[in-house]
C-alpha cells in the first residue's frame, strides 16, 4: 500500500518538474528571443573542420549556440536511433546515414574522402607501396569493419591484395590516429584529411581511390529547428567548402 | 544479532521523505538493467552465446582475467600485508599511490601503462630496442591492464581485513615463538581469509570489465585482445543482438560475484 503511494507520488514528482523545466525555457526562448541551441552528431573524421565551420558559423550567427558531438557515424546514428537529441547529423558513410533514414530523413552529400597508408615522416620501416604491409614485421592498424574508415579500409586493402591482418580493429579513426602518432604502430590506414592535419605523417594512396572513398552526407531531424537548418546550409556553403577542401576533403564525388 | 533486528526495526520507520528518496535510488539503478533485459534476444540466445565472435571474446575475457587476478592474488597481498602492519611513516606515502587506479579514470589508466610499456615508453622503448618485443596489441597487455586496474581492490579489501584481526594474537604467536612467516600463513592469512576471496572475486570482477585502458593499451582484435566489454561495442554497431547477449552474460556474472561478495564482505567487516 505504501509502495503503491510511494511510486504515484514518484511519479507526480517527475511530472512536475519535467512540465516546470519545459516551461521555463519556452518562456525564456519568448522573452529574450535569443541563444538558440542546436545539437550537432559528427563523425569523428570531422573534429577539426565542423570545430572550425562551427566557430564561423558563430560569428555569422552569434544568436544560435552549436554543440558537437563528435565519435564513430556508427555509434553516433546509434544513438539517434536510441532518441539521442541530435538536430544535425553528420556522417562519414552512407550506410550509417541510411540507417537511420526514419529519424533524418533528407541528407545530402557535402564532401568525399578516402582512406590512405599513413606512416610517421621520418618513415623508419622505408615503406614504399601497400603490399609493404603484408611485411611480418610491419606493425599496422585500422578501424574496425563496420565504421566507416574501417569499411573503406577494408575494399581498398582487398582491392591491393594485402592479405596480412591489421594488430588491432580500433572503434573509430581518432583512436586509430592516437596509435599511430604515439609510436605504438608503424602505418595506419586513416583518411587522406587526418594526414593533412598532422605534419609529421605522410601517406601512401591505394592503386584504387574509388575503394577507398567514402562520402559525407549531413541532414537534419524531422523536428529540427530554422537554426538547424541554417547549420546543414552554411555547411553546404561556399566559405564551409573552403574549409574542407583545404583539409584535404574533396568535393561530394556524385 | 540483537543489533540486527534493532537496525531493521528502525528501518521500517523510515521517514517517508527518504524512503522517497531511497525509492528514486533504487530506480535508477534498477530500470536500465530491467531495460537491458528486455532487449536481450532470448529466443536465439544460445545461438547467439555459441557464435564465433562471441566465443572468441568470452575466451580472451576468462583466460585473461582470471591469470590477472591470480598475479594481484600474489603480489596484491604481500602489499596488503606491508600496508597493514608495515611502519606508518612509509605506508602512509605508499597506500595513495597502490589505491589511485581505484578511482583513475580507465583512459588515464591506459595511457599510463602507454607512458611505460608502450614502444615509445620509460622501459617499452629498451626492451623493443634491445629485444624487439612490444607489449601493447598482445594477450599480455591486456593481463597487465587487468592487474592494474583490479589489484588496488584486493589490497584495499584485504588490508582492512588484516586491520580487522586482533594484532594481540600474532603478538602472542610471535612471543611463542613462531617466526614472522609463520605467524603470517598461520594466523594473519588464515584469519583474513573472507577478505581475501572478496578482495580477489573484486579484482577478478574488475579485470573482466575494463574497456577504456584496455583498448588503450592493447587494442582490439578478436582472438587476442577483444574482450567481451570490447566485443559490446563493436557489436553495438552492426550485430545489436550480440551485443545484448554478451551484456546479460556480463550482467548475470555481476549480478553472481555480487551475491558471492555479500557474504564474504559481511564477514570481513561485521568483527
Amino acid at each position: 500500500m505504501l509502495a503503491k503511494k510511494l511510486v504515484a507520488l514518484t511519479i507526480c514528482i517527475l511530472t512536475i518538474t519535467g512540465c516546470s523545466i519545459k516551461s521555463d525555457s519556452a518562456i525564456q526562448a519568448a522573452e529574450s528571443n535569443s541563444e538558440t541551441e542546436i545539437t550537432v552528431f559528427a563523425a569523428a573524421s570531422l573534429t577539426q573542420t565542423f570545430t572550425e565551420i562551427s566557430k564561423q558559423f558563430g560569428v555569422e550567427n552569434p544568436d544560435i549556440k552549436v554543440t558537437i558531438s563528435f565519435a564513430g557515424s556508427a555509434t553516433l546514428a546509434e544513438q539517434i536511433k536510441q532518441g539521442a537529441p541530435a538536430d544535425v547529423f553528420a556522417s562519414a558513410s552512407q550506410s550509417a546515414m541510411s540507417s537511420v533514414v526514419k529519424e533524418i530523413p533528407n541528407p545530402k552529400t557535402f564532401a568525399s574522402n578516402r582512406v590512405v597508408i599513413a606512416y610517421p615522416a621520418a618513415n623508419p620501416k622505408n615503406i614504399m607501396a601497400s603490399l609493404d604491409l603484408n611485411k611480418t614485421d610491419l606493425v599496422w592498424i585500422q578501424c574496425d569493419h563496420q565504421v566507416p574508415c574501417g569499411a573503406a579500409a577494408d575494399k581498398a586493402l582487398a582491392v591491393d591484395g594485402v592479405t596480412a591482418q591489421p594488430k588491432s580493429l580500433e572503434p573509430d579513426v581518432n583512436s586509430v590516429l592516437a596509435k599511430l602518432l604515439t609510436g605504438e604502430v608503424d602505418a595506419a590506414i586513416v583518411y587522406l584529411t587526418d594526414v593533412f592535419a598532422n605534419a609529421n605523417l605522410r601517406s601512401l594512396e591505394f592503386s584504387n581511390k574509388e575503394s577507398a572513398a567514402t562520402s559525407y552526407s549531413i541532414g537534419t531531424s524531422d523536428a529540427a529547428s530554422a537554426a538547424a537548418q541554417a547549420f546543414v546550409a552554411y555547411v553546404l556553403s561556399q566559405s564551409s567548402q573552403q574549409i574542407l577542401i583545404s583539409a584535404g576533403f574533396d568535393a561530394p564525388s556524385s | 544479532m540483537r543489533h540486527q533486528v534493532k537496525r531493521a526495526q528502525t528501518s521500517s520507520k523510515l521517514n517517508p521523505g527518504l524512503a522517497l528518496l531511497a525509492l528514486v535510488g533504487f530506480f535508477v539503478i534498477a530500470l536500465p538493467v530491467l531495460a537491458l533485459l528486455t532487449r536481450v534476444p532470448w529466443s536465439s540466445f544460445f545461438e547467439i552465446a555459441m557464435s564465433e565472435s562471441v566465443l572468441l571474446a568470452l575466451e580472451v575475457s576468462v583466460v585473461t582475467s582470471i591469470i590477472s587476478a591470480v598475479i594481484s592474488v600474489l603480489l596484491g597481498v604481500p602489499l596488503a600485508w606491508y600496508l597493514a602492519r608495515g611502519p606508518q611513516t612509509k605506508t602512509r606515502w605508499i597506500r595513495p599511490i597502490v589505491i589511485a587506479p581505484l578511482v583513475m579514470p580507465p583512459t588515464v589508466s591506459g595511457i599510463a601503462l602507454l607512458t611505460l610499456m608502450g614502444r615509445n615508453g620509460m622501459f617499452g622503448k629498451y626492451i623493443y630496442e634491445t629485444t624487439g618485443y612490444s607489449m601493447p596489441f598482445t594477450t599480455t597487455a591486456v593481463i597487465v591492464t587487468g592487474v592494474f586496474v583490479g589489484m588496488p581492490f584486493l589490497v584495499l579489501v584485504l588490508e582492512s581485513a588484516f586491520r580487522q584481526t586482533p594484532i594481540e594474537l600474532e603478538e602472542a604467536a610471535a612471543t611463542l615463538g613462531a617466526p614472522p612467516t609463520r605467524v603470517f600463513w598461520r594466523i594473519a592469512l588464515p584469519l583474513a581469509k573472507s577478505g581475501l576471496i572478496a578482495g580477489a572475486v573484486l579484482a577478478w570482477a574488475r579485470a573482466l570489465g575494463e574497456f577504456g585502458a584496455t583498448l588503450m593499451f592493447a587494442g582490439s582484435l578478436p582472438g587476442v585482445t577483444r574482450t567481451m566489454p570490447m566485443a559490446v561495442y563493436s557489436a553495438m554497431e552492426s550485430d545489436q543482438g550480440s551485443a545484448f547477449v554478451v551484456s546479460a552474460i556480463l550482467l548475470a556474472v555481476a549480478i553472481v560475484v555480487v551475491f558471492f561478495l555479500r557474504s564474504n564482505l559481511i564477514k570481513t567487516f561485521s568483527r
